[in-house]
């Protein structure tokens, strides 16, 4: 363990600077339907300062912790994942919204478990690895990191959110590559993998109809293709500079999920495509630095950790991408550190904070071996 | 690695979505980013010859409500129902129904009423003009003129026939709105002003069209006619001054809710229905006549050839005789001027015969029998005129005469013009000009010439005939001293059912002045004259009491000598 360091101060400024402009973009796009439904304008606004308040404190305050510490807590953290991820399918304490039982309640507080449960996951085979490196070579090693994997994919499929089982095997398969896992054990956890894509797609009939309503939002506007058509509509009228901050037209509710999932369609509407660019840079920077904190570590479970963290960010930032630009079927999946939803904001948040302490307990100039 | 390329491939979406996609996306959202209220355009008006107002346009609106809108339903509808005069509990249902984004509350309604709503700014209330069509002269030309449905497209006659010119093009006023159609604060709203339709200028002239009408009600009266019927033509072009038909109804108050009533009174009769005309008919067969023998057609008979004196001649074994018994002398050793004169039928039979089915046909069809006139009207009948391959002996010489024969009142007056006017068979047209209300855009309707039918020579003879028939014969009850008006009577019993329906008549007068130069032509038909049922006695009058009021209205001067 090095001596303590001011640390990556460009990555810390940038997350802030995100989650920031999040609470701006939040207040945008919701304004409106919030002033509908709520009679009050700034309510989605007031509640996302208040994640990102939360989330700044448990940020700075993570950040202050040795990051060693957390190696003991990969086990437990990924117990209380699942037995969270349970308790979302006990009546009277899961909540339901848009035919989806992804939260749970705690009178007016509600939490989706899955927010915690990716880095739940990402704690423990951080930790498992870190215990010994050795064992990746072989299969068998390997495999409580992909046990751990599935019992929480599966358990959110169930609710069922497909997209975030996605991103969950996604960050697990990045770890096991950056883990340092033979080309053969990648290949056994892949192939299988790509076999199952089309077995659950085709097990819930949802899952196909919004897979046509993606290959063509036209034929069936009114349902299926609906948020997809909208989430065009939206960046359509963008254009390259777009319409300007606060001025989004979809955002008079037309477009659904407009604060949360498809946040990123009224900024491509308001900012343009120079807008999301200018974003998609900042995000790209950050996941840059992140990377950057990772391979400086001299630790490991340091090394592990980061890398874990910021493949989250990175996929789940990538996937929201995607869906809102019609590349692959909508899916609930919100945009980390800008879309409303607060688990997922004081969670993401926190979790930075964890990269920034890595940087500040880093030993300064020592590039890690990446093992491959 | 994967994310970088995974960050390209989005990036390359968004620019693709957001400059290439962007316009064809656009088009599509904008439909429904907007709410529209429709801006009726102004439908053209109507107007005779010389400009007078015949369909005009009074300001009214229409009443919407976007129920999504609307704040205070309750006091809205308060105010709605008291000002509109409905019920206070219809205007709230609308207010509230929230299935439909926009509702129709009130139609029609006065300009008073929607200024006096508007000065209390009701959300979710909407105005847009909605005019009512007013007829100026009421029952004026109705069957010409025609009428609108309730949503102001035309149903009948020219309102129908020229919709497209007068329907003009809905414009409409664009709110935004959010999903459901609550109007976004500080929007601005976007107005496409609707084009209004075009103004059409009639042939018609409204002052001989209301002494026509004046005459033939009168004749109505007195007649106790089942109908009265008259068109005035100006045989120079065959533009339509005036057309009757009595009873008539009046255009700003229509029995829409009963239809067999509306149907009836609002058909062109002149254009629409047929009859047998009997010995108006006599010109066109004088005209064939007169051509064939200037013609040197040795088969025609010459203008001094005398008739034989005998009421009656046998074809074909059946035998026609004349409608007068031939007993006190004036049916003997006609001429064919004396002929048409005394209107008598066998010296027609003489005639048709002699000319033959080939060459009497060739001027039937010549002066448009058996088909349209082409007149710019819908519904135009085209008579009843046997084949030409069917055609015997018997029926040709009763054709000659007016017999065995249907036509429409205007193919008759066509005739009749085309046979004195130098022989020019145009087709008769009601539009003389469509024009937009700036002036701006201008079509001129101009006359068109279908055929000829004769030559000037014999044109000019028969004129001098049929002048002689108003001077000295049986039309001398439409003689006007000094005007040189000529014409031919005809008395035709009705058919019902293919027999002859017994003291059943149509008495018509086809008539025109001045005989060298005809200018105004006039035909004058009455249904089923009760009493007296000669054309000499109860159609000729009338046509003389049409031509005086033309000569009035025009200050035309009597012919020199």
């Amino acid at each position: 363990m090095g001596e303590t360091s001011a640390g990556d101060l460009p990555f810390l400024f940038a997350v802030i600077l995100l989650a920031a402009y999040g609470v701006v973009c939040v207040y945008s796009a919701s304004s409106y339907n919030a002033e509908v439904q709520y009679g009050d304008a700034l309510y989605f606004f007031k509640k996302q300062l208040a994640g990102f308040l939360l989330g700044l404190a448990a940020m700075v305050g993570i950040s202050f912790v040795p990051y060693e510490k957390f190696r003991r807590a990969g086990l437990p953290a990924l117990l209380v994942s699942l037995v969270l991820l349970a308790l979302v399918f006990i009546p009277g304490v899961g909540r339901s919204n848009y035919g989806a039982t992804r939260w749970i309640g705690v009178g007016p507080v509600t939490v989706q478990p899955s927010e915690l449960a990716k880095y739940g996951f990402v704690l423990f085979t951080a930790g498992y690895f870190a215990k010994n490196p050795a064992r990746m070579r072989g299969f068998k090693g390997v495999l409580p990191v992909l046990g751990a994997g599935l019992s929480v994919c599966v358990l959110i499929m169930l609710e069922p959110n497909m997209s975030v089982t996605m991103c969950v095997g996604a960050v697990m398969i990045g770890m096991i590559f950056l883990g340092g896992a033979s080309w053969k054990t990648l290949a056994a956890i892949c192939i299988p993998v790509l076999f199952a894509v089309p077995a659950l797609i085709l097990a819930e009939p949802y899952r196909l109809q919004r897979l046509s309503a993606f290959m063509d939002p036209w034929a069936s506007p009114k349902e299926e293709g609906y948020q997809l058509i909208q989430s065009l509509y939206a960046l359509g009228n963008g254009n390259l500079f777009g319409v300007g901050l606060f001025h989004s037209r979809q955002k008079y509710r037309f477009l659904p999920f407009s604060e949360s999932d498809f946040i990123l369609s009224v900024i491509g509407e308001e900012t343009g495509f120079f807008g999301v660019l200018l974003l998609f840079a900042v995000i790209g920077f950050v996941i840059w630095r992140g990377f950057c904190i990772a391979n400086r570590c001299d630790n490991f479970y340091g090394y592990m950790l980061v890398s874990g963290i910021m493949l989250v960010f990175a996929v789940q930032s990538a996937l929201n991408a995607l869906v809102v630009s019609g590349c692959i079927p909508p899916t609930g999946l919100p945009l980390p550190l800008i879309s409303a939803g607060n688990t997922s904001l004081v969670v993401t948040m926190a979790a930075m904070g964890l990269v920034y302490g890595v940087s500040r307990h880093n030993g300064k100039g020592k590039i890690h071996r990446i093992y491959q | 690695m994967a994310i970088t390329f995974l960050f390209c491939l989005f990036l390359a979406r968004f620019f693709y979505i957001q400059a290439i996609w962007e316009d064809d996306l656009n088009l599509r959202a904008v439909d429904q980013w907007t709410r529209e209220i429709p801006v009726v355009a102004g439908r053209g008006k109507l107007i005779d010859r010389n400009g007078e107002v015949l369909a005009d346009n009074r300001a009214a609106y229409s009443v919407y409500a976007r129920a999504n809108a609307v704040t205070d339903p309750e006091g809205s509808a308060a105010l709605l129902s008291e000002t509109l005069g409905m019920s206070y509990e219809g205007v709230y249902g609308k207010l509230t129904e929230k299935g439909r984004s926009e509702v129709t509350v009130a139609r029609r309604t006065p300009k008073e009423a929607i200024l006096a709503l508007e000065a209390h700014d009701l959300r979710g209330i909407y105005f847009a003009e909605d005019d009512i069509r007013v007829y100026p002269h009421g029952a004026l030309a109705s069957q010409v003129i025609g009428f609108t449905s309730y949503d102001g497209t035309g149903t009948t006659g020219i309102e129908r026939g020229y919709e497209e010119y007068l329907a003009g093009k809905d414009g409409e006023i664009l709110f935004e709105t959010d999903l459901v159609g609550v109007e976004i604060e500080d929007a601005v709203a976007a107005y496409v002003p609707a084009t209004d339709g075009m103004n059409v200028r009639l042939t018609l002239d409204y002052r001989i069209q209301a002494l026509a009408e004046e005459v033939m009600a009168r004749a109505l009266a007195t007649s106790s006619s089942k109908a009265a019927r008259a068109i005035v033509l100006d045989p120079t072009d065959f533009s339509v001054l005036a057309m009757v038909n009595l009873p008539s109804y009046d255009l700003n108050d229509i029995p829409r809710d009963d239809m067999a009533t509306l149907n009836a009174l609002s058909r062109n009769s002149l254009v629409s229905d047929i009859y047998e005309p009997g010995s108006t008919f006599k010109i066109v067969t004088a005209a064939a006549n007169i051509e064939e023998g200037l013609r040197g057609n040795s088969s025609a008979l010459p203008l001094n050839y005398v008739f034989s004196s005998s009421r009656s001649r046998v074809v074909d074994g059946s035998t026609i005789r004349c409608w007068s018994d031939h007993k006190n002398g004036k049916h003997a050793n006609q001429t064919l001027a004396e002929a048409l004169n005394n209107s008598c039928n066998p010296c027609f039979v003489d005639i048709a015969l002699a000319l033959g089915k080939e060459k009497f046909y060739e001027y039937l069809g010549a002066f448009r029998f058996g088909q349209a006139t082409g007149i710019d009207f819908s519904g135009e009948s085209i008579g009843m005129l046997l084949p030409e391959s069917t055609v015997k002996n018997g029926d040709l010489a009763r054709i000659g005469f007016g017999q065995t024969v249907a036509v429409t009142p205007l193919q008759l007056a066509c005739a009749a013009a085309a046979a004195v006017n130098g022989g020019y068979y145009y087709a008769p047209r009601l539009v003389q000009e469509i024009f937009s209300e700036d002036g701006i855009t201008r079509f001129f309707l101009k006359p068109k010439l279908l055929g000829r039918t004769v030559s000037e020579e014999a044109s000019r003879i028969l004129s001098s005939m049929l002048e002689g028939v108003v001077r000295d014969g049986s039309g001398k009850k439409a003689f006007i001293e000094g005007y040189r008006v000529a014409g031919k009577t005809g008395t035709a019993q009705k058919y019902e059912d293919g027999h002859i329906a017994q003291g059943k008549y149509i008495s018509s007068f086809v008539g025109y002045f001045p005989a060298n130069a005809p200018k105004y032509l006039a035909l004058v038909i009455l249904d089923e004259p009760q009493g007296s049922y000669y054309g000499s006695t109860v159609a000729a009058p009338c046509a003389a009491e049409i031509f005086r009021g033309i000569i009035d209205i025009m200050k035309i001067q009597k012919a020199e000598g």
